[in-house]
């Protein structure tokens, strides 16, 4: 799976700083050609794993291989690579959107047109081109978010590190993003997204991998979460009906409490189980006015492993 | 799943992952200048600095107008002038090279490129440097207007200058350097300060105090030109046509032996530039006829500010005259000669403390960092 061609290994991975041990035993795999997302809280690790695979920090303990090469031993490898967008947005302030891309592609030793060919491309891509020629100091979040993505993304390379790239993005430019991940994973690019938004994940990871307190907790693709137990909730009209129907099917539920409206929550093993109670519910003649996942696949895992939300 | 544990490594392609170091220093340089250059600040400092040298410069004009050496006198002005608001200005420019991008969250973005610690040293300290040259170069109507005012020789002013401009890069390599070994800018730029303050001014009192290791007394002898006792009157009038004569006296005294000690002032940068300057000493007039009531009558010998800094040193390397004869009881103020340069020991001190510094850094900014400071994050 992991070859020349790109690929992310990592195992058994251990940082601190100092006394704080940011992170304690990660296990990681992110295969090229497909978007693996790293989910974890705040101050879980999921940073400074990034930083290790993009060779800008070294670990303590474990090994890592990004595209076949050791960012210790081999950073420059790694780094031609390998495009990194970090969750802190720094920018050149009185450059153009255009000069920040063509000078870190002159970093990447592209020649002078490949760079201003590329530059054109990524801000067309990232919808920046009427802000190319402003400074970047002009650009919102968004953009700055925006424009950060088209630098990693300058020398075309075959791995992408990408910290909270959805932070701050408005719907349309999140739609954006995933389509263009989707397209970069077909490709044949390796993709590695962090993120705690977990919704996002579900539509654009193939694969995702939970860390906690600086260890790796669980690692799944997509579909496997779609197939472990999941909870639905449903509404009806009146919610008493629902109540008894559930009641004569043996189906338990409780009242949900997080929500504004009234309804109900079901734990359901499958899809499969799911249209059976649907159909279910309804040749029984209970009005139901909602029946959907409570929550994203992924969403799931998080909150089943009940690590440290604080 | 794969169950491969030990990827297997490829062979490094060294030519395509490898920035050439020219293209990386002017890409580094570029990105400097583009910031400074549309940066307001720059400009207000710039309009300050020539406003400032100029009243200094129409002040001096003023005063010393009519003394015999004014073009050299004013050219020396200028130097020490921008040669001690440089030692300003560099730090400044300079000591938040580093850590500024790494507050500002581009240094992570630059080092995550092929670009090497070194080339990004490099280039910060070429563009520091430049940036601290134009203050050299907007300083050069009145160097032109000085030297138009005759007195100062072509040699003189070209190495003047060239050091002035060397010392401004050597301020600069330290500034860059101590900015990517200290954390807050503020911080770093207070300590360059103080490594400027220290061999600016440090090196001037450690010598002064330094003298009182070196006291020794010794056998003086000064002599002076007088009339004798038998030509004088009852008055004390010399007879008209009496003859001069040469007057010693002896006596012990303590004394500073400054020749051991003025290696402590060769980093200083102001000694660095005066002593590498060749003033020139020949086209003063001679002498003429002794006066044993001081010195002979003019011309005089007027050094200008650099030039007297020059003497000083000269002066402290010969160490104290233990036998002073009668011409030189007469000649007061003639110039000494230069017998060792001291001038490379200094450079050759400051580009030591540099490039240690610069070293330091670069081993600092290789990435992938082992050790971080405490409270410092990458990105």
């Amino acid at each position: 799976m992991t070859n020349e061609s790109g690929g992310i290994v990592v195992e058994g991975v251990a940082r601190s700083f100092g006394s704080v041990q940011a992170v304690r035993d990660i296990d990681f795999e992110a295969p090229p050609g497909e978007v693996t997302a790293l989910i974890g809280p705040n101050g879980s690790g999921k940073t400074t794993l990034l930083l290790m695979m993009a060779s800008l920090l070294a670990p303590d303990l474990g090994t890592i291989r990004v595209a076949g090469f050791d960012p210790v031993t081999q950073p420059r490898e790694v780094r031609s690579r390998v495009g990194w967008m970090p969750d802190t947005l720094g920018a050149w302030e009185s450059l153009t959107a255009h000069e920040v891309l063509t000078t870190i592609g002159a970093l990447y030793r592209m020649s002078s047109a490949d760079r201003t060919r590329r530059a054109d491309e990524l801000l067309a891509a990232v919808k920046l081109t009427d802000f190319g020629h402003q400074p970047a100091r002009v650009l919102s979040r968004g953009q700055q978010q925006r424009l950060s993505l088209a630098r990693a993304l300058i020398h075309d390379p075959q791995v992408l590190l990408l910290d909270e790239p959805a932070s701050g993005l408005d719907p349309g430019s999140r739609v954006d993003l995933r389509s263009l991940l989707r397209s970069l994973a077909a490709e044949g690019r390796t993709v590695v997204v962090s993120s705690h938004v977990l919704s996002e994940l579900d539509e654009i990871a193939d694969r995702a991998v939970f860390v906690s307190r600086g260890q790796s907790v669980k690692s799944q693709t997509l579909d496997e979460a779609g197939g472990q137990i999941r909870r639905y909730y449903i509404q009806a009209e009146p919610m008493t009906a629902l109540a008894a129907a559930l009641e004569s099917h043996g189906v338990r539920f409780e009242t949900r409490r997080d929500s504004r409206r009234e309804e109900f929550l079901v734990q359901l093993g499958s899809t499969a189980e799911a249209s059976w109670l649907l159909r279910t519910l309804v040749m029984a003649d209970v009005v139901v006015t909602a029946f959907a996942p409570a929550g994203g696949a992924l969403e799931e895992t998080y909150m089943s492993l009940d690590t440290d939300r604080r | 799943m794969s169950t491969a544990t030990e990827p297997s490594t490829p062979h490094p392609v060294r030519s395509s992952t490898s920035l050439p170091f020219r293209t990386a220093v002017r890409t580094v340089f570029t990105l400097e200048m583009k910031q400074r250059l549309r940066g307001r600040g720059w400009y207000w400092m710039l309009g300050t600095w020539f406003v400032v040298i100029g009243f200094i410069f129409v002040l001096a004009l003023g005063v010393i107008g009519a003394t015999d050496n004014e073009g050299g006198i004013l050219f020396d002005l200028i130097v020490g002038f921008v040669l001690f608001f440089g030692l300003l200005v560099s730090p400044g420019l300079s000591a938040n090279a580093i850590n500024g991008d790494r507050a500002g969250g581009t240094l992570a973005i630059l080092q995550v490129t092929l670009l090497t610690p070194g080339q990004l040293l490099a280039g910060k300290w070429l563009a520091s440097w430049v940036g601290s040259l134009a203050f050299l170069v907007l300083s050069s109507p009145f160097i032109f207007w000085a030297l138009t005012l005759g007195g100062v020789n072509g040699q003189e002013a070209v190495v003047s200058l060239l050091m002035l401009a060397v010392q401004l890069g050597v301020v600069c390599a330290i500034g860059v350097g101590v900015s990517a070994l200290a954390n807050r800018p503020l911080f770093s730029i207070v300590s360059t300060y103080m490594v400027v303050a220290l061999l600016a001014v440090g090196t001037v009192i450690v010598f002064g105090l330094s003298t009182m290791l070196v006291m020794e007394e010794r056998t003086m002898t000064s002599s002076y030109y007088n009339y004798p006792e038998a030509s004088l009157d009852s008055m004390g009038v010399p007879d008209p046509g009496a003859e001069l004569e040469c007057v010693t006296q002896t006596y012990r005294s303590e004394v500073p032996n400054t020749q051991y000690i003025t290696w402590i002032l060769a980093a200083n940068p102001f000694v660095v530039v005066a002593d590498a300057v060749p003033y020139s000493v020949e086209d003063l007039p001679e002498q003429g006829t002794p006066n044993p009531y001081g010195p002979a009558d003019g011309p005089y010998y007027t050094p200008g500010v650099m030039e007297t800094i020059s003497q000083g040193v000269r002066s402290a390397q010969a160490g104290p005259d233990t036998d002073q004869t009668c011409e030189e009881a007469s000649q007061a103020l003639r110039p000494l000669p230069q017998e060792t340069p001291i001038w490379p020991l200094g450079l050759g001190i400051q580009l030591v403390l540099a490039t240690g510094l610069l070293l330091a850094a670069r081993r600092k900014l290789t990435m992938p960092a082992g050790r971080l400071a405490r409270g410092t994050r990458i990105a």
